[in-house]
């Protein structure tokens, strides 16, 4: 295992560590647990909070986008495994602001239990919370199961439109409602070319051979739905766009944000080139770019590989979307 | 059964309840992930630690509250937030009472049923802790004094422990293994059943 990590259990807290130090004014941990972080100026009175939680390993996803107009805090996890319900709590308590809190995370078991026992504790303490969970991997379940599909890269879109919802002064159902809304409009499919090392073990975090892929990929690594041999860049991205598209219902004349996001360990270079083909494809169908979003947003490590998520978009999505936010690991003026 | 005396109860019943922690480990090795051993002696030790420190005049809402805490707190596997959560709904139904009957512990198991039921989205023959679970929230229902109420509760959550044997895992881990899960008895429900027996032995020890 070649990594650049101390020792192993202390990975997770030492990166946490980095990331405090390098933005002192940005983030901070609100009590004595370095798995919370909150953004500086929580909690913001009178308005809706939005707590998100999950394994590390995922940078920036998750603890990346606490900021404004973004999440207010996140409970962090060990990679790839949940946070404790405490921590789930002790963030919600430090963003609670007396206007609600919002759990808004990926369709995860440990992820979905430890918030919902978060959320009776909130409740003890009179914190009102709801939870949307995002679920856009269409190559997890089929659509008539869609309630149960993992949550993967496009758990972005509703960050983003949630944020500038509770920054707007909506109140908890109208936030849950936005976030819902974008989950809804969601879909996602991702394809791996190699593993990640688990830093806890140093195993492999699946097997496959050289010069196959697997389509349909988690973001642990979860089996997808296709493994093969390795095809050109514009087989692969048909291959993804033409799932989603289909998942979508997307016609002549509907508008779209894309998100192309990096595993990992794919250069930036390929994920232009798949996105050249996702442009063209979606223009040949009369569907129109109207947003796009390129480089690395929710990864899994060292993992090899790409994900494309398209958001459906409406005037009031896009207008959420576009609104002002800001975090260390994210931009958008 | 008033604060002291349900602390007493609840700390004994732990001490004696990790006794079955191999057991419910082996069965939990064969059907999920074998960490129901540890999840049981973490959460046991750390409940029986936070009670001690409650101060006094803790009602036993507030009782079964730091119980439900403190077992998730010990270890965050997705059985122990079930239970805690479970627990939580349970001391809802403790509101404003501070002696514990035989139907106010009845409530209390139903409640922690449904949610438990409720958030695992799993129902009775599933093949989890719901099946002894409720069962075992009717006989205590039945029940006309405690003693007799707690026989046919734990009666009743070892006959839904045997029945689990012949079905098929439904929910959590279990269910990947399929067909591969009949004939082997449920860890869940099996450490339900054990913390009913725990429960008596510790009321017998207490009373001698």
């Amino acid at each position: 295992m070649k990594k650049i990590i101390n020792k192993p259990e202390d990975f997770v807290n030492e990166m946490i560590e980095g990331i405090l130090l390098a933005h002192p004014d940005k983030l901070k941990t609100p009590g004595d647990d370095p798995r919370i972080l909150v953004r500086a100026d929580a909690p913001v009175a009178g308005k809706v909070g939005i707590v998100t939680g999950g394994g590390s390993g995922h940078l920036p996803l998750f603890k990346g986008y606490v900021g404004h107009g973004l999440c207010s805090g996140v409970a962090i996890g060990n990679v790839f495994s949940s946070p404790s319900s405490q921590q789930c709590f002790e963030a919600t308590k430090a963003v609670s602001g007396g206007a609600g809190v919002l759990y808004l995370y990926g369709n995860y078991g440990g992820d979905v239990f430890n918030f919902d026992l978060a959320a009776d504790l909130a409740e003890l303490e009179d914190i009102e919370t709801r939870t949307v969970v995002g679920r856009d991997d269409v190559a997890s379940q089929p659509k008539d199961n869609r309630l149960e599909r993992r949550g993967v890269a496009g758990l972005i879109f509703a960050y983003k439109a949630a944020g500038a919802a509770a920054d707007r002064g909506d109140s908890l159902r109208e936030v849950a409602a936005v976030a819902e809304d974008v989950v809804d409009n969601t879909a996602t499919m991702g394809i791996g070319l190699s593993p990640t090392i688990l830093p806890t073990t140093g195993a492999l975090s699946f097997d496959l051979p050289d010069g196959e892929m697997e389509i349909g990929i988690g973001i642990h690594g979860e089996p997808g739905i296709h493994r093969g041999v390795l095809e050109p860049a514009d087989a692969i991205t048909d291959r993804l766009v033409d799932a989603l598209v289909e998942d979508l219902e997307l016609a002549d004349g509907d508008r779209v944000a894309v998100l192309v996001n990096g595993m990992g360990a794919t250069p930036l270079e390929e994920l232009y080139v798949m996105y050249r083909r996702v442009h063209q494809i979606l223009s040949g169908r009369g569907v129109a770019i109207s947003r796009n979003y390129i480089g690395e947003y929710a990864t899994s490590l060292e993992m090899a590989g790409a994900s494309i998520s398209l958001l459906k978009l409406n005037d009031d999505r896009l207008a959420l979307l576009d609104a002002p936010a800001s975090s260390p690991f994210f931009q958008e003026v | 059964m008033h604060s002291t005396e349900l602390i007493e109860q609840i700390q004994r019943s732990l001490t004696e309840v990790v006794k079955s922690a191999d057991e419910l480990r082996d069965l939990d090795q064969a059907l999920g992930d074998g960490d129901l051993g540890i999840t049981i002696t973490l959460g046991a030790g750390a409940v029986i630690e936070a009670l001690a420190e409650l101060p006094d005049g803790a009602t036993p809402a507030e009782i079964s509250r730091a119980c439900a805490k403190a077992f998730a707190n010990a270890n965050p596997s997705t059985m122990a937030a079930l239970v805690a959560g479970g627990l939580l709904a349970g001391s809802k139904t403790w509101k404003d009472l501070d002696n514990v009957d035989l139907s106010a512990a009845a409530r209390f198991v139903r409640a922690a049923g449904d949610n438990i039921a409720q958030r695992g989205k799993t129902q009775i023959g599933d093949k989890t802790i719901v099946d002894a679970i409720m069962p075992a929230a009717d006989a205590l229902d039945a029940g006309e004094d405690g003693a007799g109420g707690l026989d046919a509760a734990i009666a009743a959550a070892e006959k839904a422990v045997i029945d689990t044997r012949s079905l098929r895992s439904r929910r959590g881990r279990a269910a990947w293994l399929q067909e591969r899960s009949i004939g082997l008895q449920d860890p869940g429900a099996t450490a339900m059943w054990r913390f009913l027996e725990s429960w008596r032995t510790a009321s017998v020890a207490a009373r001698s």
